[in-house]
């Protein structure tokens, strides 16, 4: 493992591009802060609670499947995958490097929904931990799936409609605004097949809002290697 | 250096990119000259470990590149065809992380990158981010990664085509500085005579012709090229222009017969085996 490039890459393509475009953070916020703020108005504040809990699940699941886009991006437009292919690098430091330089640009989000979560008297430490822990386990998820469609996709003018679709698939339809409980059983399941759905059930267990729903830990842990062990595949590092 | 044994590369698609290729590259630059799609950049993405063949062999100084391609890495790096920096990082970083991904520590990469960007003479551009940077400066910066690893061999996949010729006169100078064995893929004939001891015409996915410049070029001694646009007997149709090699001597005739003359270039040598190129 050449760690050592996965920080760098993380710190120069995360940090010093935030610094360099702070518009890139502002677009990262605007999808979960939109979809707090209407969750606010239409439920007048009675479900906000939901939301600021759905909002961690929501801004890791958007960001993490931002990458899908800017990994066929590197790929396909910039060859940059191809310049490191001859190193002593392999797929999964350059995966998690990519993911971990997008995860910078959660970080402030994070903050603004756990001060929401403070002053809604719903966030504790113990909370905070198993909410980290959850979240690190999302991202490994949602990322490998990017990488998966990153890989099948063959045409850059196809990337940024395949990521709008699966955000919407994977962010927005799944329980991450509202209570799990007002999804018939089918469809709970169904929506179970994006890693957003087990996550957010179980962010709503965690935080008391909602009925526990253990069969949700397996169902996340499961998707994670599934989806992790693929995306290796699938980053078309030595191509056959 | 570099032995194949019958590489051959079929994509999934049916298309047969290589069709079994089997030559041996030791000299210090080699140019693979060739048409688009003749199969130069799947020949180079094989050797670079990037891409399997279908079936053969390819050796690089008797390592193994199909068995072996994590040993391989160590001495080779490959600049990709039309690869261009991430516009928001600054030459700097770009030669640091690509160093650091080759398993330099941080503080080597560091100087390391320092030093070469300086060789380049590319310090000014060090800290602005890539996408304020000309084309040409944009090669520069690939080159420099080469040339930081202190690889023993480097391909680079048309490395200045869409230049234009002040820049392409930057980089090949940038390219002379490199150690090493260097293998480039071009479709300017004039790449090829300015910087290879060797040259490798491919078409088709075959190998069609091998060797030095002056080797290639002396099957012509005392040859022109004799051009018209309008048909003329026992000439060969190449699009709208009609060829005949002719003697020297001769030119002067051909001239009044309303040819007009060319010298031999390497261009000569694709067209005498039913190839032309887009020089």
């Amino acid at each position: 493992m050449n760690l050592k490039f996965t920080l760098l890459f993380a710190w120069y393509y995360g940090f010093n591009t935030i610094l360099r475009g702070p518009s890139y953070l502002i677009a990262a916020l605007s999808t979960p802060m939109t979809l707090l703020f209407l969750v606010y108005v239409l439920s007048h504040g009675t479900l906000l609670a939901f939301a600021v809990v759905g909002g961690f699940v929501s801004l890791i699941s958007t960001i993490s499947l931002s990458s899908a886009s800017d990994a066929a991006f590197l790929r396909i437009q910039l060859r940059f995958q191809d310049l490191f292919v001859p190193t002593r690098t392999g797929p999964t430091e350059y995966m998690i490097g990519l993911t971990l330089s997008y995860l910078v640009f959660s970080i402030p989000g994070i903050a603004i929904y756990a001060i929401f979560g403070y002053f809604l008297h719903i966030m504790t430490a113990i909370r905070s931990l198993e909410m980290a822990g959850l979240l690190i386990v999302l991202v490994v998820s949602t990322a490998s799936v990017s990488f998966i469609i990153s890989g099948l996709i063959k045409h850059i003018r196809n990337v940024w409609g395949i990521a709008a679709i699966l955000s919407i698939v994977m962010t927005i339809l799944p329980p991450t605004f509202y209570p799990y409980v007002y999804l018939p059983k089918w469809a709970l399941y169904i929506l179970s097949v994006s890693p957003s759905t087990p996550a957010a059930v179980i962010a709503q267990w965690i935080f008391g809002l909602s009925p526990a729903l253990p069969i949700m830990i397996p169902v996340l842990v499961v998707e994670s290697l599934v989806f992790f062990s693929i995306a290796r595949f699938m980053t078309r590092w030595r191509e056959n | 250096m570099i032995r194949t044994e019958s590489l051959k590369k079929t994509y999934q698609d049916g298309t047969e990119a290589l069709s079994g290729i089997t030559v041996r590259l030791e000299k210090r630059f080699t140019s693979i000259i060739g048409r688009n799609g003749a199969g130069k950049t799947t020949f180079i993405r094989i050797l670079s470990t990037q891409l399997m063949p279908s079936s053969g062999e390819a050796y690089l100084d008797g390592i193994d590149l199909l068995g072996n391609p994590e040993k391989a890495r160590r001495e080779i790096v490959s600049i990709p065809q039309e690869s261009a920096p991430i516009g928001i990082l600054t030459p700097f970083e770009l030669i640091k992380m690509y160093l650091v991904a080759r398993g330099f520590s941080f503080k080597e990469a560091h100087d390391q990158a320092i030093a070469t960007l300086d060789t380049l003479d590319l310090r000014e551009y060090r800290d602005k981010p890539s996408d304020t940077l000309s084309g040409g400066t944009k090669r520069k910066v690939f080159v420099c990664m080469a040339l930081a690893s202190n690889a023993s061999t480097v391909f680079l996949d048309e490395p200045t085509t869409g230049l234009d010729p002040l820049s392409r006169l930057e980089v090949w100078s940038a390219l002379k500085v490199l150690q090493g064995n260097v293998i480039l893929t071009t479709h300017y004939m004039e790449e090829a005579k300015e910087l290879s001891n060797e040259v490798l015409l491919i078409d088709s996915g075959k190998v069609i012709d091998q060797g030095t410049v002056d080797s290639l070029l002396s099957r012509f001694k005392g040859l022109v090229r004799a051009e018209s646009l309008v048909p003329k007997p026992d000439t060969m149709r190449i699009g709208g222009l009609y060829i005949r090699y002719i003697k020297y001597s001769e030119a002067q005739d051909y001239i009044s017969q309303g040819f007009d003359i060319k010298a031999i270039t390497l261009d000569d040598v694709f067209i005498k085996h039913g190839v032309t190129l887009e020089s």
